[in-house]
């Protein structure tokens, strides 16, 4: 970027000057020399401060030997990834995982889908409806995952007194006591506390969507099936690709959901790899560490997926 | 605008944000004029928020500071939840406390970390302790756990419950079969939660130890090493899991922390559990009988003992300020008035005496009864905190199927530390 003498100047810009003189050029200061680094600078320093230096210490402790107090004991080389792969429990973590995150996401994109398509429309009291799908996004979600599990609790949930008054159940029933009736509970949830900020990505893209296209189609005789399916959903792909992606990253990284309501119990069963990585904090950091940098290394693959996505989104428009 | 006045804030910024990753901790050394600061990492042991333990420790530390003005103690509070990840950061930082009062000592006696106890308390101090509790601090013939408070299980009924169900309270249950009986009756008298066994991760180690020593089980052998799946631990939790199977529990005992099951007794929705003092104050004007352990066969009625300890670190060296300050908090008047506003049991003579002397402590009495007959967890081995941290997480499975559980626990047991 910056030549160290000021005598080193490009042919081009040389027949320029003959052309057109300037004043000669003077020794530039330090400052000018540096370019556009002044300005960079604080945005990479941040950078390297607050994202790579942790990823650096991530991978270097998955590679240490660090008891319960803390202690280091040197190299462990690949030891905590063998001993990671070696867990009987990893297999149902991950296969959990993909679920946990296929699900919410699918569901929340579908059901956001036909939310969007509601709100989108002119209705009596469309504003205040509006208004109340924040409320799942504005609590706090550790909040609302301490509040269902509570609901859903053996002796003093209110789900339990609602079924039995009603007659559904004839016992109290521990919906989160094992992992067939706690997982699709922790999906619901999920869902819950996923749907205002897709929503509302939709609804932006909705709005965009010009009237002229849907007068159109009404000329050309288009069922409202085939507007949905022909003008809209095309026209939405945008703004349904960014809350796809970013749903899929924040929900394969969700935490509180899962902790709040079952803490990855009973055992790991309903464990994600996030929640187990914190797991297995209590006893092996190294350990730990090891699961960080795998679920690192599928972040990562999911960026690179959406960068790929959002080129083939530019160039289709 | 001037670029330069853009540059600076943000390169401030900046700055800012490295110098703030690097100053948290620290604040122990000596000033220059000739006052020590030493840092004190304790254990929060109020509960919901309530009378905090940050509160007695502020008033040892004013009145200890007026006697030695030249020492200055810095104290940090932490829940149990977080303690122990905190600690470990701390020392993985090299940022260690000089004196920290947590639930272990072992592992960090094992990595030389610890000033051994003779070094840091006086000799009237030391010949305070109960002999029995003094050794349990030991790890290979020398002292670094100093006792700070115990405590012991014994059989907790619901009283009213149990006349609800045609059965006498005041008739204690002697072997398992007693439970059982006693457990069916309560679930037709309509009781939610017959028995209680919480085996969520918050207490699973001791829930599932005190079932164990009922059954002449245990986690380690005499020469201690790991039993986890002995046949004895895999009778225990094949009884626990004929409870659950026949309803007599609560559903899910894995999905079941302490905490709540303790809650769920003080509104009076549990028969019976194994209880501990800690609950006296939930349990005041509530008709219930503390009873000795039942065991399996009725021969034994062993029950699971608790320590917390302290332990002061070498790395600031201040020995003498921390002998200084474990003297004055350790007085009889500091440590009775802990134990009487927790509901803890006491590790010295002279505080076992006087609270076994005060009119308004009697609940507590037959506990410091059965204290010296109790078990105590593996304490001195450094590898149990690691193991206690994964049997609280994975033995609640083994109501589901006792086998598989115990030896993927023991399998871990025996790789910690290796």
């Amino acid at each position: 970027m910056s030549h160290s003498t000021t005598t080193a100047v490009p042919p081009g810009r040389a027949a320029r000057r003959t052309a057109a003189p300037e004043p000669p050029v003077r020794r530039r200061s330090l400052f000018q020399r540096l370019g556009p680094l002044p300005w960079l600078a604080p945005a990479v320093l941040l950078i390297l401060g607050v994202v790579v230096w942790p990823v650096v210490e991530m991978v270097s402790t998955s590679l240490r030997r660090i008891d319960t107090t803390g202690t280091d004991h040197g190299p462990a080389g690949l030891l905590k990834y063998h001993k990671l792969f070696g867990d009987p429990r990893l297999p149902a973590v991950l296969g959990w995982t993909a679920v946990w995150t296929v699900a919410v996401v699918g569901l929340t994109m579908l059901i956001s889908l036909a939310l969007a398509q509601l709100f989108n429309q002119q209705f009596p009291g469309r504003r205040i409806t509006r208004w109340a799908l924040i409320a799942p996004w504005a609590a706090s979600v550790l909040m609302t995952a301490i509040g269902f599990r509570w609901m859903l609790d053996q002796v003093a949930g209110v789900l339990n007194r609602l079924l039995l008054d009603l007659g559904l159940i004839d016992h109290s029933r521990a919906w989160l006591g094992d992992a067939a009736h706690a997982r699709p509970w922790l999906v619901a949830v999920a869902v819950f506390v996923s749907l205002p900020f897709t929503t509302y990505t939709l609804l932006a893209g909705l709005q965009t969507v010009p009237a002229e296209v849907y007068e159109a189609a009404r000329v050309d005789g288009a069922t409202p099936w085939q507007t949905y399916r022909k003008v809209t959903l095309p026209l939405l792909r945008p703004a349904f690709l960014v809350g796809l992606v970013i749903n899929l990253i924040n929900v394969f990284n969700s935490f509180p959901v899962i902790w709040g309501m079952t803490q990855g119990g009973p055992n790991a069963d309903t464990a994600t790899t996030t929640v187990f990585m914190y797991m297995l904090r209590g006893y092996d950091v190294a350990e730990s560490a090891a699961m960080s940098v795998v679920n690192f290394g599928v972040v990562i693959l999911m960026v690179i997926v959406f960068l790929k996505v959002s080129r083939w989104n530019g160039e289709e428009n | 605008m001037n670029r330069r006045s853009l540059v600076l804030p943000a390169a401030g910024l900046t700055a800012a944000l490295a110098l703030s990753a690097c100053s948290s901790g620290g604040g122990s050394g000596s000033s220059a004029d000739g006052t020590t600061t030493i840092r004190f990492v304790a254990a929060d042991y109020g509960s919901n928020g309530q009378n905090p333990t940050q509160a007695y420790w502020q008033g040892v530390i004013s009145a200890f500071e007026q006697q030695h003005p030249k020492i200055k103690v810095d104290l940090q509070v932490i829940n149990w939840n977080d303690l122990d990840t905190q600690v470990k950061t701390m020392v993985q930082n090299g940022n260690q406390p000089d004196i920290l009062q947590t639930g272990g000592y072992a592992d960090f006696a094992k990595n030389g970390l610890l000033y051994p106890a003779t070094d840091v308390l006086s000799g009237a101090t030391q010949q305070d302790f109960i002999p029995a509790m003094s050794r349990a601090g030991e790890q290979e013939g020398t002292q670094y756990g100093i006792p700070f408070v115990s405590s012991a299980r014994m059989f907790l009924v619901n009283n009213a419950l149990f006349r609800k169900a045609g059965l006498d309270p005041a008739k204690p249950l002697k072997t398992w079969d007693d439970i059982t009986a006693a457990a069916t009756a309560l679930k037709k008298a309509g009781v939610e939660v017959p028995l209680g066994v919480p085996l969520g991760k918050e207490e699973a180690q001791g829930e599932s130890f005190i079932w164990m020593l009922e059954n002449h089980g245990g986690y380690q052998d005499a020469s201690g090493h790991y039993t986890v799946n002995s046949q004895a631990n895999i009778d225990t939790f094949t009884q626990l899991k004929t409870w659950v199977d026949a309803g007599l529990t609560e559903q899910s005992p894995a999905a079941v922390n302490r905490t709540d099951l303790q809650k769920d007794f003080a509104s009076g929705k549990v028969g019976m559990e194994n209880g501990f003092p800690g609950q006296l104050a939930d349990l005041k004007g509530m008709d219930v009988t503390w009873a000795a352990m039942p065991s399996k066969d009725g021969a034994t009625n062993a029950t699971l003992g608790v320590g917390d300890w302290v332990m002061a670190f070498k790395k600031g060296g201040h020995k003498d300020q921390i002998k200084a300050f474990l003297d004055f908090a350790y007085g009889k008047d500091n440590t009775v008035k802990f134990e009487k506003e927790y509901n803890l049991l006491p590790v010295t003579q002279s505080a076992a005496a006087a609270l076994q002397a005060d009119p308004e402590e009697k609940a507590l009495v037959p506990f410091l009864k059965i204290l010296p007959t109790a078990s105590f967890y593996p304490l001195s081995d450094p590898t149990w905190p690691g193991v206690s941290a994964q049997i609280k997480t994975q033995i609640g499975s083994a109501v589901s199927d006792p086998k598989k559980a115990l030896d993927a626990l023991q399998q871990a047991a025996q790789q910690a530390g290796q």
